[in-house]
């Protein structure tokens, strides 16, 4: 190695620097945003820290949905099996429900083990799905997930009330630590009410805010091990497969292989994504883990983040939260709604526009309960006409990845 | 390098290919034949795209033969029968060098590596190069597959089959619909390629086909209906009547239209 390689390094990385500071940076900016003149608007704007750790671990969702799909050109439809995998074996374990598995096992084995489950059951499913293709293939995945959803709304032994999904209980009242296990001093506890608390330059973090940094640690280690493999000999078989399997198959490559290997991979982090799902909230249900829409939801991400760029589904999943909450009522951080109300002020709100409606009526109306439909909305209109989404037109202004646009635009082109 | 024994394939009641005994050489040999006379099905049935109902393929490699009749497409890619398709059939949103690339790679251990950077493998994109270099194609090595000219993309065909160093080539009509300033190109590329690797060609443009073979095959309903150098084969009875269908023997020269009975193709054919 030369002795500029550092340089070289931090480089070559600058947008990927950039981003995680915007987002290291997000609760403290928020905290101040919060707490000055803007308090309102930003309340109406930003989403919460919370929904931000909601935005990390389905991004990472998210994620691994586009690293089969987006690069193989294989649909998984049936990805929210992985997740609810990861989220339903994190809660079982806790719950002293899984052999030779006691409730201690530390939180970050179980996410290990929940991704293990989740290979094989990808290797199950994939070795039966990839005999089909195209929208056989989404259908028949499809298939398999609603198979497992009805058959984890039926089984009794995850949960006293299986409809309603397992929660964790007694037995690991205490939250569930990332870190190194076993060592207490490089460990944090995540969890809206069980996260640590931590001291730091004189203001303290909340508990979900620990948790914000614990599961974004998490989260970029994920997002870096796919993104290493896609940029790897095996990544760019992958993206032979999407372009043209037939001449992928001719030039020598056992496709079938390739294929159940990404899978595989994909439904490794789809379940780590899921666990720690399960390890925040600390319940899960049928319907938020293995139910198809949660598919539904990683899809939409991908599309409006763009299709197989990784980090975009991170992107497009953060751009659909901000918007279902801006159009969501109060509740949860705030939002149009509520904000208009507190602006408008009684009055005005009680003021008749035609015949009966009055103002307050007529925000109520368009607002109240409608984020899905606005969302729906603004993802047909990605589709028409941003089809690369945010992440792939951004690409395609800049002709190339806005990784390695970025330092060039910065700091002049290296050589 | 490369033989046929009884090679039949039925699909129902048709005989696409009738029991052809066939053998390539290290040389350059022109299948051809009217439309429907089974080339492509031939093809497909030597790369293990279709499984004969009949015969053998044995593949010929340090000095023994080999039975390939039942490998799959990928397998017999690996022994080193490369093939280049009448439909242009590349990766079209990879960049012309990554096509080339990721060919070459195909044939390494290491294509199943993921999680060393790709970059890493050096010798990969070098040999892609100079594949690029040989068909001509160097100067547009970064931009995307898609965006190339037809005549273009009909190189890069040849390219994909190249590299990794095949045993054996096989070569779908590579002028398919190539305007006639660029014929000249992809028929010294033939010519050259023809000088390392042994090369099965199907070509309609007969001018191509009299010109560069060392020998040729003609089909006919399925079945090999002659089987000589160029000259022999065009003064062929046999073959006159084929083509022809009886009428007035003849120049060969202008009567092909299109070619299997599965592709379309080819304006612009002499």
């Amino acid at each position: 190695m030369e002795a500029g390689w550092p340089r070289e390094y931090l480089r070559d990385h600058t947008a990927h620097i950039l981003v995680i500071a915007l987002l290291a940076l997000y609760p403290p900016v928020y905290h101040i945003l919060l707490n000055s003149p803007v308090s309102a608007e930003t309340q109406m704007l930003l989403p919460t820290v919370e929904t931000m750790v909601g935005v990390l671990y389905f991004g990472l969702f998210a994620i691994s949905f586009d690293f089969i799909s987006g690069y193989t050109g294989y649909l998984s439809f049936g990805h929210a099996v992985f997740y609810g995998t990861g989220a339903y074996t994190v809660i079982l374990i806790a719950n002293g429900k899984l052999p030779l598995l006691g409730p201690g096992t530390p939180f970050m084995l179980s996410l290990l083990v929940g991704g293990l489950i989740a290979i094989v059951l990808a290797m199950l499913v994939g070795l039966v799905s990839f005999r089909l293709s195209g929208v056989y293939f989404a259908m028949i995945t499809l298939g398999f997930a609603q198979v497992f959803y009805v058959f984890v709304r039926g089984w009794d032994y995850v949960a006293t009330n299986p409809r309603d999904g397992p929660a964790v209980g007694p037995s690991h009242a205490e939250g569930f630590q990332i870190g190194v296990p076993g060592i207490d001093q490089l460990s944090l506890s995540i969890g809206v009410l069980t996260g640590d608390e931590v001291a730091l330059l004189g203001s303290t973090l909340s508990g979900t805010e620990v948790s914000y940094y614990m599961i974004g640690l998490v989260v970029l280690a994920c997002y870096f091990a796919m993104q290493r493999v896609i940029h790897s000999p095996f990544g760019r078989v992958m993206i032979a497969i999407r372009e043209n399997e037939e001449r992928a198959v001719a030039i020598g490559y056992n496709t079938y292989l390739y294929k159940l290997g990404a899978f595989a991979i994909s439904g490794f982090f789809a379940a780590v994504a899921g666990g720690l799902f399960a390890g925040f909230k600390r319940s899960a249900s049928p319907e938020n883990a293995f139910y198809f829409l949660v598919t539904g939801d990683a899809l939409l991400a991908s599309i409006i983040g763009g299709f197989g760029t990784l980090a975009g589904s991170l992107y497009g999943h953060l751009f659909d939260e901000t918007v279902r909450e801006f159009l969501s009522k109060a509740g949860q951080g705030g939002g149009l709604l509520p904000y208009l109300r507190a602006l408008l002020g009684q009055e005005t709100l009680d003021a008749t526009l035609v015949g009966d409606t009055t103002i307050g009526g007529l925000i109520d109306l368009l607002l109240n309960g409608h984020a899905s439909l606005y969302v729906g909305l603004v993802f047909v209109l990605f589709v028409l006409y941003v089809p690369d989404g945010l992440l792939g037109t951004l690409r395609a202004r800049l002709g190339g990845t806005f990784a390695e646009a970025l330092p060039a635009k910065l700091w002049g082109d290296s050589e | 390098m490369l033989r046929t024994q009884g090679l039949t394939k039925e699909f129902g009641g048709l005989t696409a290919v009738d029991s052809v005994d066939f053998e390539l050489d290290a040389e350059l040999c022109s299948l051809i034949g009217p439309n429907g006379a089974g080339k492509t099905t031939f093809f497909n049935l030597l790369t293990g795209t279709l499984s004969p109902t009949e015969g053998t393929v044995e593949l010929r490699r340090d000095g023994t033969w080999e039975d390939i009749t039942d490998a799959s497409p990928h397998e017999t890619a690996s022994k080193g029968i490369h093939r280049s398709y009448q439909v242009t059939n590349v990766f079209p949103n990879s960049t012309v060098l990554e096509n080339v690339r990721v060919a070459e790679q195909a044939h390494s251990d290491d294509a199943t590596s993921f999680w060393r950077n790709v970059d890493h493998y050096d010798e990969f994109t070098e040999r892609a190069h100079e594949i690029l270099d040989r068909v001509g194609l160097s100067h547009r090595a970064e931009d995307l597959a898609s965006t190339l000219s037809h005549g273009a993309k009909r190189k890069l065909e040849v390219a994909i089959a190249l590299a990794g160093d095949p045993t054996v080539l096989l070569l779908d009509e590579p002028n398919a619909g190539v305007s006639s300033e660029s014929v000249d190109e992809i028929r010294a590329l033939i010519e050259a390629v023809a000088e390392d690797y042994p090369v099965l060609l199907v070509e309609h443009n007969m001018d191509i086909v009299m010109g560069v073979s060392d020998r040729v095959v003609v089909l006919h309903q399925g079945a090999v209906i002659a089987d000589g150098p160029p000259a022999e084969v065009r003064a062929n009875p046999d073959v006159q009547s084929a083509y022809l269908g009886g009428y007035e023997p003849g120049s060969l020269d202008d009567d092909t239209t299109a070619a299997g009975s599965d592709r379309d193709s080819e304006e612009g054919m002499a």
